[in-house]
Order: C-alpha cells, then sequence, then structure tokens
C-alpha cells in the first residue's frame, strides 16, 4: 500500500527519465543522460518494489519504463526471497503470466524480460520445493493446443526461458546463487522438466511435418520449436556426481555432445524422433536458418551417447538406423551450401563418438556406403574450399566441412585394425589425389581455378603475423598425411614423380633465367608467373611429404610410422641398396639419369626428391640467383629436413620391432650415409645464414634444424667432426660477416646450438680445442676490450659498443643451452662473466639499451640455471645479483631521463629487474638441485655459509623496484602484472621477513596490496588476496599485537569484509576472499565481532536484522572459536559460500 | 651541413657519424637514420608481397632530438645508416642566459649547450637555483647534442 501511493509520481519520473535515455545523442547532455540512468539504477535497488512495478506494468505505456519494471521485480524477488511469504511469490508469478498472456501485442524485448523474471522465480523456487513447475507445464501445453500462432509463440518463448535459466551457470541470470544450487536445479530439472519440453517440441514438430502447405506466420512458429529442439538436445547434461569446482569447467565446454541420463531412454531410442528430424531436415533443407538448426539436431542425435543405451545391441541399432537415414537424406541430392557444416558434423559426431566395434556391427554394405559416401563428400567439399580459397570468401563453410571431414578420417583410420587390411586404401587414395589436384596448378591441378576454369593470380601483400601454411592448415596435412601412409603404395611414388618433374622444371627455369641476364644484364624484371607456380607447387608438395614421413612430436623422440617402415621393408627385395646409396647422394644430379634408378628404395628416393630441391636453390644462389628464388621454399626444405632428421637420420634399431635394410644401410648409426646426409644438411644451414641472412623467418629455420643436429649427443658425435662445423664456429667467433649481420635472436640460437654442440663425444685434446674454438674466443674478445685503459673513455665508440652488445646476445645464447648435465661448466664460465658484467653497469650508467641488456643476461641465467643450482652456487648468483641490483640502485637513485620511445618500453629496465627477482624466488617451487650433486667434485669440501639468502636479493630488489613504482606505472599491463606477481610470490614465501621491513618500505607494501585489491583487474585482485593469508598467519605465529603487520591486518580485515558482505563481487573470487577473511577473522576476533554488531545495528528492518543475525551465526557456528585449522577453515568456506548466496543480495542495497 | 657541424662540435674529427647496418639486423629500440635523422626505431615488422616473395622492413623511428616521428620501408636486403649514439655525463656548473656550462673530464668549461626547453630543463633550472649537484647526460649523434638525463650527485 505504501509504495502504491507514490506510484504515479514514480512512474512519471521514470517515464521521463526513459525519454532522456531514448532520446537522440545530440538532444541531452552527458549530466541527463548519467542523471536518468541513475533514477533507473536507484529504483531498481528500491526495498520491495513489487507494488509499485505492478503498477507501472498496468499503466505505463512506456516500453522501457516496462523493461525496467519486470527487471526490477527479477532482481527484488532473489534478494528478497527469505523475507517473502511463499503465496505472494507464486501470485506475482502467475500475474507476470496473466500480463503477457493478456498482451499479445508487448514489445519482444519486455515480454522475453518479463518471462525471464518467471523463468527466475521458478529456478530460485525450485531449491524451496515452493513452486511447483508442472503448473507451468501444464498452462503451456494448453497454450500450445490453442493451434493460434501468437500464443504457440509465447509457449515457445516462455519454454525458451525456463530451458535457458536452467542450463548452465554462464547462461543463468547472475542471482548471486552458488555453483553448487545451480547444479542442483540442473539436475532436478533435466530429469524430468527437461524431457517434458523435449515432448512437448516434438509434438510440435509432428504436427507441422505432417501438413502440406505452411503459411509464412505457421513458418516461423516452427522455426522457433526447431531452435528450442536444437537447444534441448544440446543440453550439457550434468552428471550426478560432480564436485563443484568440476561445474564451473564442465559448464564451459563447448561442443556438447549428447549423454542424457537413463531416464531418456525411451524417448530418445524411439525411431521416430530420430526419423522426424531427417523428415523435417528434408522438408525445411533450403531454408538455411531453419537448415542449421534441423542438421544441429540431427549432429546432437550423432553424437548420443552413455547410459541411454541399456547394451551394445540397442547402439548399433541406433547407429544402423542413423547412418540409413544419413545415407537417405543425401543421396540423390545437391548439397546446398548453408548444408556442408551441419553435414560434416553429423559425420565427425558419430564417427567420434560411436566405438569402432559398433561400425563393424552394422550390416558391411550399410558400412561401406557411408564410407563411399564420407569419400565423396570429402573430395567434393576439399574442392569447394579451394574455389572458397579462390574467392576469397569471408564465410568459408565448405573450408569448416572440409575440416572437419578429415579431421573424421583421421579418427576412423586410426583404429585400422578393426577393419580388414586394407579397406581404406582406395578410399585415401581418392581423398590424398583430390588434396594433391586442389593444390597444384594447372594443367595437373586446379588450384586458383574458379568454377569454370578461370586461373585467377594474386599477388597481396603479406605481413608477418599471418602464419605460415604448415601451421594454418596442419590439422589438415595431418590428415593428408596419414591417409598417404596407409595408401603409401600409391601415394609414395606419386609425390616423388610429381616433385621430381617440378625441381626438373625449376632448375631448367632459373637457367633460362641466368642465360637471360647473361645475354642482357640488368634488363629489368622478369615475368614470374610460371616461377610463381612452381615454388606454389613445391611448397604444397614439400608439406604434404613431411606430414606422410615424420610426425610432429615434442621432446621425446618420434618414430618411424609403422606404414611406412612396413612399406620400405616389403619392397625391400625389389630394391637395390647400392642404387639407392646413389640417388640420396647425388642431389645434384637427375633422378632418372641414374641408372636403375627405379630399384631405388622409394620412401628413400622421396627424401632425395626433396633433397634436389634443395640442391637447386643451393646452386641457384651460388649463381647469384637469389633475388629469383623464394624464401618460402628455402624454409620448407629446412622445415622438411629438420622433421626428417628428428625421425630418420641415426635410427635407433632398438626401438623397432623390424627395421628396413634401406633405411639402417642409408642413415643408420655408423653409417657413410648418415654421415653424407649430415655434412649436407650442415652445408645447406651454413649457406642459408650467409644468403638468406635478410629473412628472419627462413634464418630462424634454418638455426632450428642447427639445433636439431646437435641436440641429440648421437647426431652432435657426427656433427663436430665435420670441418664445416668447425669453420661456422671459428666464424661465428670472429663476428665477421654475414653471420653478425644476423638478427640477434637467430644469433643466441645460434650460439646455443655451438654450445651444445661441445658436449658431443670427444677425446679431451680435442674437447679443449673445440672450447677454445668457440667460447675461448668471447672471453679473450671481451678481456681485451675491457681491460684497455682507457675503457672510460672509448666505451662510448660504436666499435667498442658493438662488441660488448654481441658478447652480451651470445651470454644470453649461452645461457639457453644450459641442460642438466652441462650446467656445471655452462655456470661456471658465465659467472666469470656476470662478475665483470656488473663493472659494466657502472660504465654504461648512462646508456639504456646496453643497462638493459646486462640485465637481460642476469635474466636468462637465473631462469635457465638457478633451478640446477645447489646451494653454494646459487649462493654466488645470488650475490652476484644483489651487486648487480646495488649498482643499478646507485645510478638510477636520483637520475631523471627523458626519452622519445614509448612510455612502457622507458620502463624495460623495471620490468627486467622484477623478471630477475620472480626467476630467482622461482626456485622456492622448482628445485632440481640435489644438493650440489651435478657439482659433486666441483669444490672442495666447501661448507656453505649461508652468506646471501635468495629473501636477502629480492627483498633488496623489493626495495628498489618499490619507490619506482608509481600508481602511474602500475596502468601498464605488463608491468603491473609482473609487479603483482612478485610481491604476492614474496608474502607466500617469506612472510617472515615483511615485518622486517623499513617502516616506509613496508608501508608501500601494505598500500600496493589494498590497491591491488581494491582497484586493479580481478586477476591481480586475487593475487593480493592469496598474499593476505600468508600474512595474517605470519601474525598469528609471532604474537605480536604491537607490530605494524599486525595493525595492517586489522585493516584488511575490514576490506575483504567490505568486499565479501557489501559488495558485489566477482564469485570466483570467494574462495580466495574467504581464505584470507578466516585467517584475518582468526586474527581479531573481536574486531570482527564489531564488525558484525555495526552492520547489525545499522538494519532498521527487524525482520531483516534477524535474517541477518541468524545468517552470521550459522556462518561462524561450525568454527567457533575460529582457529587456524584447516577443516575449521573448510567449514567456514562452505558456509561463507551459504551466506552469500542467501543474504549477500540483501546488503548490497542501499 | 650537418657535417661541417660535427667536426666544430665533438672534436673526433675523422670518425664517421653514421656506419651501415643490414636492415634484418636492426632492431625495436635501436636506432636508425630516417630521412637523414637520428632515430630511435620504436615499431619494427616485416611483410612480403606474395607468398614467394622476399621480405620487406617496415619501420617507425622518433627522431631522438626533435621527436618528429619518420617511416620507412625497404627490402630487408638494404643496408641502413645507423647513427653513432653517444652519451656523456658532466657536471653543471652554471646556468647562463639559457646555456648550460658543463665541467668536461679534462677541466674545461663549455658553455655551448642549451638548457633544454622541455620539463628536464624546467627541472634542471629549478634544482640548480635550490643548490643541488648533479650531472647532465648528454646525448649526441650526428652533430647534433642534447641533454637527456639528470642524475644527483651522491656526496
Amino acid at each position: 500500500m505504501m509504495a502504491a501511493v507514490g506510484a504515479a509520481e514514480v512512474i512519471t519520473q521514470l517515464e521521463s527519465a526513459a525519454k532522456v535515455l531514448m532520446a537522440p545523442p545530440s538532444m541531452v547532455s552527458n549530466e541527463q543522460r548519467q542523471h536518468a540512468e541513475h533514477i533507473f539504477l536507484s529504483f531498481r535497488k528500491s526495498k520491495s518494489p513489487f507494488a509499485v512495478c505492478k503498477h507501472i506494468l498496468e499503466t505505463s505505456k512506456v516500453d522501457y519504463v516496462l523493461f525496467q519494471a519486470a527487471t526490477a521485480i527479477m532482481e527484488a524477488v532473489v534478494r528478497e526471497w527469505i523475507l517473502l511469504e511463499k503465496s505472494s511469490i507464486e501470485s506475482l508469478r502467475t500475474f507476470l503470466l496473466t500480463y503477457v498472456l493478456q498482451r499479445p501485442n508487448l514489445q519482444k524485448y519486455v515480454r522475453e524480460q518479463i518471462l525471464l523474471a518467471v523463468a527466475v522465480i521458478v529456478k530460485r523456487g525450485s531449491l524451496d520445493k515452493s513452486i511447483d513447475c508442472k503448473g507451468i507445464f501444464h498452462e503451456v501445453s494448453q497454450l500450445i493446443s490453442s493451434g493460434n500462432p501468437t500464443v504457440q509463440t509465447l509457449a515457445c518463448s516462455i519454454l525458451t526461458a525456463l530451458l535457458s535459466e536452467f542450463s548452465s551457470s554462464s547462461k543463468t541470470s547472475n542471482i548471486g546463487l552458488s555453483m553448487e544450487f545451480h547444479g542442483s536445479c540442473k539436475r532436478l530439472f533435466q530429469e524430468e522438466d527437461l524431457r517434458q519440453i523435449f515432448m512437448l517440441t516434438v509434438e510440435v514438430l509432428q504436427e507441422f511435418s505432417r501438413r502440406g502447405n505452411i503459411s509464412a506466420q505457421m513458418s516461423s512458429v516452427f522455426q522457433r520449436y526447431l531452435a528450442l529442439a536444437s537447444q534441448v538436445l544440446s543440453w550439457n547434461f550434468l552428471p550426478p556426481n560432480l564436485g563443484r569446482h568440476y561445474i564451473a569447467m564442465f559448464e564451459s565446454s563447448q561442443n556438447v555432445m549428447l549423454k542424457p541420463t537413463e531416464s531418456w531412454r525411451e524417448t530418445l531410442l524411439d525411431s521416430r524422433v530420430m526419423e522426424l528430424f531427417f523428415t523435417v531436415h528434408r522438408k525445411i533443407r533450403e531454408d538455411s536458418d531453419m537448415a542449421q538448426d534441423s542438421l544441429q539436431c540431427l549432429a546432437q542425435l550423432a553424437s548420443m551417447h552413455g547410459p541411454v543405451f541399456p547394451d551394445e545391441s540397442a547402439q548399433v541399432n541406433y547407429l544402423a538406423r542413423l547412418v540409413e537415414g544419413l545415407l537417405g537424406m543425401i543421396n540423390g541430392i545437391e548439397i546446398e551450401d548453408s548444408e556442408a557444416v551441419g553435414i560434416s558434423n553429423i559425420i565427425s559426431n558419430l564417427i567420434t563418438m560411436f566405438p569402432r566395434s559398433n561400425l563393424t556391427a552394422i550390416p558391411s554394405e550399410l558400412f561401406n556406403s557411408f564410407v563411399n559416401c564420407l569419400t565423396h563428400l570429402t573430395c567434393s567439399f576439399g574442392r569447394s574450399a579451394a574455389l572458397e580459397e579462390v574467392l576469397d570468401k569471408d564465410d568459408m563453410v565448405y573450408m569448416e566441412a572440409y575440416d572437419k571431414l578429415l579431421e573424421s578420417w583421421l579418427t576412423l583410420v586410426q583404429d585400422e585394425k578393426h577393419f580388414h587390411k586394407g579397406f581404406f586404401i582406395q578410399h585415401a587414395v581418392q581423398v590424398f589425389n583430390s588434396y594433391i589436384q586442389c593444390h597444384l596448378a594447372a594443367p595437373e591441378g586446379t588450384r586458383n581455378l574458379t568454377a569454370n576454369g578461370v586461373a585467377s593470380h594474386e599477388e597481396e601483400e603479406i605481413n608477418e603475423l599471418q602464419e605460415d601454411d604448415r601451421e594454418l592448415f596442419s590439422d589438415q596435412l595431418a590428415s593428408i598425411g596419414m591417409l598417404g601412409r596407409i595408401a603409401a603404395d600409391h601415394c609414395i611414388p606419386l609425390l616423388t614423380s610429381l616433385l621430381e618433374d617440378r625441381v626438373t622444371r625449376l632448375h631448367g627455369q632459373l637457367q633460362r633465367h641466368q642465360q637471360h641476364l647473361l645475354a642482357s644484364p640488368g634488363s629489368g624484371s622478369v615475368e614470374n608467373k610460371v616461377l610463381d607456380d612452381l615454388y606454389e607447387d613445391i611448397h604444397w608438395l614439400i608439406l604434404v611429404t613431411g606430414c606422410l614421413l615424420a610426425d610432429e612430436t615434442q621432446g621425446e623422440t618420434p618414430l618411424i610410422p609403422p606404414e611406412i617402415m612396413e612399406y620400405s621393408i616389403k619392397h625391400s627385395t625389389e630394391v637395390d641398396i647400392n642404387t639407392t646409396l646413389q640417388v640420396l647422394g647425388s642431389p645434384g644430379e637427375k633422378t632418372s639419369s641414374i641408372p636403375g634408378c627405379n630399384r631405388t628404395d622409394s620412401a628413400i628416393r622421396l627424401l632425395s626428391s626433396v633433397l634436389r630441391t634443395s640442391e637447386v636453390e643451393s646452386r641457384a644462389t651460388r649463381a647469384n640467383l637469389t633475388d629469383l628464388l623464394s624464401p618460402q621454399m628455402g624454409k620448407d626444405i629446412v622445415w622438411f629436413l629438420k622433421r626428417w632428421s628428428k625421425t630418420y637420420l641415426l635410427v635407433d634399431e632398438k626401438l623397432y620391432d623390424q627395421i628396413s635394410i634401406p633405411f639402417s644401410a642409408a642413415f643408420g648409426a655408423d653409417t657413410e650415409g648418415a654421415q653424407w646426409i649430415v655434412g649436407y644438411i650442415l652445408e645447406k644451414v651454413i649457406n642459408n645464414l650467409s644468403v638468406w641472412s635478410s629473412e628472419p623467418d627462413l634464418a630462424n629455420d634454418t638455426v632450428e634444424l642447427l639445433v636439431t643436429l646437435v641436440e641429440r649427443r648421437e647426431r652432435a658425435n657426427i656433427v663436430i667432426q665435420c670441418e664445416n662445423w668447425w669453420n661456422l664456429a671459428k666464424q661465428f667467433a670472429n663476428r665477421t660477416p654475414p653471420l653478425h649481420s644476423l638478427s640477434s635472436s637467430v644469433q643466441r640460437t645460434l650460439m646455443k646450438a655451438l654450445v651444445l654442440g661441445g658436449f658431443a663425444h670427444m677425446d679431451s685434446e680435442t674437447k679443449q680445442q673445440y672450447w677454445t674454438e668457440v667460447l675461448q674466443p668471447l672471453q679473450q674478445r671481451f678481456m681485451n676490450v675491457i681491460n684497455q685503459e682507457n675503457f672510460q673513455q672509448i666505451c662510448q665508440e660504436e666499435e667498442v659498443k658493438q662488441e660488448i652488445i654481441a658478447t652480451l646476445e651470445a651470454l644470453c645464447g649461452i645461457a639457453e643451452a644450459t641442460q642438466i648435465d652441462n650446467v656445471v661448466i655452462l655456470f661456471n664460465f658465465l659467472m666469470d662473466f656476470l662478475n665483470n658484467c656488473i663493472g659494466l653497469m657502472e660504465i654504461y650508467k648512462n646508456t639504456p639499451e646496453t643497462v638493459n641488456l646486462i640485465i637481460e643476461v642476469f635474466v636468462e641465467v637465473a631462469h635457465k640455471q638457478i633451478c640446477y643450482l645447489g646451494e653454494s652456487k646459487s649462493m654466488k648468483l645470488y650475490e652476484a645479483c644483489l651487486t648487480l641490483l646495488q649498482v643499478y640502485s646507485k645510478n638510477n637513485l636520483g637520475r631523471k631521463r627523458v626519452d622519445v620511445s614509448a612510455e612502457e618500453d622507458q620502463y624495460q629496465d623495471l620490468l627486467l629487474i622484477m623478471e630477475l627477482l620472480t626467476n630467482l624466488l622461482s626456485k622456492e617451487f622448482i628445485d632440481f638441485s640435489d644438493t650440489d650433486e651435478v657439482f659433486r667434485g666441483q669444490e672442495p669440501g666447501q661448507a656453505a655459509d649461508r652468506s646471501v639468502s635468495a629473501a636477502d636479493v629480492v627483498l633488496y630488489g623489493v626495495n628498489i623496484v618499490l619507490p619506482l613504482m608509481s600508481q602511474d606505472l602500475l596502468k601498464f599491463p605488463s608491468l603491473c602484472n609482473q609487479y603483482y606477481k612478485l610481491i604476492t610470490f614474496i608474502c607466500e614465501i617469506f612472510p617472515e621477513k615483511i615485518p622486517q621491513l623499513p617502516d616506509d618500505l613496508f608501508k608501500s607494501l601494505m598500500f600496493s596490496l589494498e590497491l591491488g585489491m581494491t582497484s586493479m583487474s580481478s586477476e591481480v585482485s586475487q593475487l593480493c588476496l592469496e598474499a593476505l593469508t600468508p600474512l595474517a598467519e605470519q601474525c598469528a605465529k609471532a604474537q605480536e599485537t604491537e607490530s605494524p603487520l599486525f595493525a595492517a591486518t586489522r585493516h584488511f580485515l575490514k576490506l575483504v569484509f567490505d568486499m565479501l558482505v557489501l559488495q558485489k563481487h566477482n564469485t570466483e573470487m570467494t574462495v580466495a576472499a574467504g581464505e584470507a577473511l578466516y585467517t584475518l577473522v582468526c586474527l581479531h576476533q573481536a574486531e570482527y565481532s564489531e564488525l558484525v554488531e555495526s552492520l547489525l545495528s545499522s538494519q532498521q528492518d527487524p525482520v531483516i536484522y534477524q535474517r541477518l543475525a541468524d545468517a552470521f551465526n550459522k556462518l561462524t557456528a561450525s568454527s567457533s572459536p575460529p582457529t587456524l585449522d584447516r577443516k575449521q577453515k573448510m567449514a567456514f568456506l562452505k558456509s561463507l559460500e551459504e551466506f552469500v548466496a542467501t543474504v549477500g543480495g540483501l546488503l548490497c542495497v542501499k | 651541413m650537418a657535417d661541417a657541424d660535427l667536426d666544430f662540435t665533438t672534436g673526433d674529427a675523422g670518425a664517421s657519424s653514421t656506419f651501415p647496418m643490414q636492415c634484418s639486423a636492426l632492431r625495436k629500440n635501436g636506432f636508425v637514420v630516417l630521412k637523414m635523422r637520428p632515430c630511435k626505431i620504436v615499431e619494427m615488422s616485416t611483410s612480403k608481397t606474395g607468398k614467394h616473395g622476399h621480405a620487406k622492413v617496415h619501420m617507425v623511428g622518433i627522431d631522438i632530438f626533435s621527436g618528429k616521428k619518420y617511416e620507412d620501408i625497404c627490402p630487408s636486403t638494404h643496408n641502413m645508416d645507423v647513427p653513432n649514439i653517444k652519451r656523456n655525463d658532466y657536471q653543471l656548473i652554471g646556468i647562463t642566459d639559457g646555456f648550460l656550462s658543463l665541467l668536461m673530464d679534462n677541466g674545461d668549461v663549455r658553455e655551448d649547450l642549451r638548457l633544454p626547453d622541455s620539463d628536464l630543463g624546467k627541472e634542471i633550472e629549478s634544482k640548480y637555483e635550490a643548490g643541488e649537484e648533479m650531472l647532465i647526460t648528454v646525448l649526441s649523434a650526428m652533430g647534433e647534442e642534447a641533454a637527456v638525463a639528470i642524475k644527483a650527485m651522491t656526496k
């Protein structure tokens, strides 16, 4: 009653505010707009707004105000739930539903909002069991049977609102309830109500599918129910026992597969249901919108699995019906563009979800037709995808469909043993051929041809961010490579002949260019179309070859694919080893010119065709034709060599049951072949680094190939026997061109490779000599420079600076080469430099780029080595870092500089220092050292006296960093994140050091925490909350109630209390905040009681007072008196969740 | 014109004010000469025309003296000029008519460097007036010089 008094006024106010909000931007000022927004905001927060809202809904004509009234009701119901009588909730729900029914002409957004309010009420009520869902379904089914399209649409809206409200925590309205609550609501819903919705929907669809002509209005109703069906079938069924942490993870999964509970058996195994969806699709397939939904329904049905099937035969039956229906649907039609993705989803789901034993159990004829159909579709989608690329379409539907089908092939053929041998060969041949055809230029191929055979050729600008084809199409290539292995008898010779042919043509083409250039030097540009076509052909052929011959692996040793091994063994009787070696060893000659070349092992001949490509490239560079070459092809070649070397070079026979004789003869351990290949690759690398130094990606791939050669000891053993390797080392040590014009990252990797090579097996004399060639010059040159008497004066001279920078870069490369078995040598070597580097810090104190590089060396050494270092070595590093920090600090105290560069870059040094400190701290988490195990025997029983600890260094560093981290700097995300990561680490690892900090430092640390908690990103806020718990525990341990830390924690108690109880916060944060709160409460029980008291005393409404008081009592009931005991803490956290859910909303109101 | 100044102001006659470097070896936050001006590279990216084209480098640099922005794009095989950059610290001993008096290492005093017309300049002036002693970092490149940093002297 009270509320109704001012209702008219309220309405006037709201309506005029709505007018402001709806007005064009030019008509109202910013302040007016904000004021209007504020009016609505406070309206929605007002207490018990139900009567007013009802009144508004009944009288106002302004849609936006109606919308806000609906929102206000929804929010208030949830907020005041525990204060409301059940009967008034019930009548509110009836009111809203009747309201909508009686007003068919409501604006859509108003109607949906009101229905959302209904859905929220139903959901909130399901927790209390006070509201019965069934009532609603009865009403809805009556609406459906009315036959009136408008009413039917409304019924569908109600069901949709219910569905999305119950479906998942991400779609659900934020009503401040816990994950567990959402979870249990959902479980209840999916057993009964969801099925009821599905049945209602199926009835409607059946009705429509029987009708002949459908009016436009009917068709739109139909569409809505179809969409609803697809939503039901995409329901992410929540398994019965899933902890709350998993619910969130589970809910976020995309591409939900249909896994209904047992209670759905009768409904979904009813053959009429599946038939219905096939029928429906046939009926509407030309309408692209509806077709999407009907195909989605079918795709979901194709993914069905789990307890819904009583036994295997039921599953086989279901699958057979599905496949039959699918073939019936596809055969004889021309597939629409809009169907491609949907159809490929059905197939992909089916192949992924049904076990192989089911596939083989369906009638074999049916299965054969299915595989034939899949083959046909794959080839056809592949061709259409190629067309899309030519036309440069935005929406690549066929590409997406093709990807899906190729992925399905991979799944299908991976368990080939379920099918009879060779079953898939013919299909694989077809798919492989069509892939190759689409990627080759005319006349053999169709690349860049439009549908009517017109060639299109455009040179577009490609930036560095664009992925290389080998990454962009890695999934496609993996599937094609797999299919190629299955049909190796066909595919390997095919690739070989295509590649040999292209290489011969490329060679000829380059020769013609050369003659042309010799005849008329400088005669301008040449027509490059022919060359470009050849490069593109070779590009794809090498990519496919690489993926066919070898797998990509991270870390572990990749094995030769069994299909390739078998293929080579099968044909080994027809193979002549000597011819094979000759074909392999003469990349400069045409294969066909070698007598008996047809008796070459085919897999080796395929490799040798790539080597021939490489040879043509190398010769062209020697003939000064580099300008005509394709750096992309260069990349493809080294990519291939890297992938191939990892798998085949020095094949380890122990890893295989049987081994191909040609393979072990050509590149097994202790063979000339292996030595020859290593030498060849090395030569390639050296050549590339000199002619391609200007191509960053190619240079990078090239040094990566080099690292591959030396990272395994067996390979490195051969590498270091090559004279070229030693030449490379010398050349690099001399810093002569062309190596020193490589980019710095390439130079670092090169240094890394050279260091790794040094751990190959050599006699001690050779080893000595090697290090003399590789590392000593570095030291020598460096010493020569810095020991010059006038170093101070000449340090700014360019050559001197270049020398220093090159040394620092090399040091970073050396650190990168660290492995557990070489850390001893490398650490000792680097330590000498680190101490000298500190001297450089002093010399170059006014040269930021050098200072940054010096710090970077420390960062790298700490990053790569600290985890292996034992106590005394760590100490040395800590000491060096400490000195570095001292010098840095001295030089930066009172320094102010202006720099033209972007602001964030100016603080590179600060970022690096924080990175260094974080790296040093990481030893507390990751430590592989076994009390100087790796250094044993290195140092003569020197007892480690703990002169410096990680804590000292890090806290000293924080001393430097903190005063420099102004609030302005925290605006840079990289600095801000690194900073908070660092201080949280410190609080977690050394809480006992915090109280010992100097006063001002302590204060700024506490201020930083407060700032991070209250006004930074939620990620930072979480970090800070995590830092509070160890600090509070530290206080509890120390029991010094006078300490500043104790006082600070009291302040934090209030902050966290307010955050949890009074402010809307991210529910993800509840756990971190809850833990912090609990520990703080333990520490300051009296203060906590005061906080609660003062909050309660500010409540005027006795009902609210009582509910709140109860809630607070319940919150601490399980943990009183609170102690730092894990069990109690867990109990508290659990009650806290309930607390936030029940009264959290009440308190957020003003 | 710049060359004439060079000999005069820096005193190391004969030393070149720039040196060549292959474009691909340049790096972000390094230096390069763009449109005859010494610049700090603030952005660097590569691109190519067509999948089989050769790399081109796109650079954005900021004039280290004027703060003006320059851009250039060139094949990555090209050599670019890189300015020789020097930084020297001098003690500030006076400010006269907008010029700084700086004490050189050899005891001489130079008085030819302008007080920068910037926030840093204002800071130098106010700190000097407050009687604080400080070092001035002078950056020189291609015959031009400017004060770019100050450091309070620790006694």
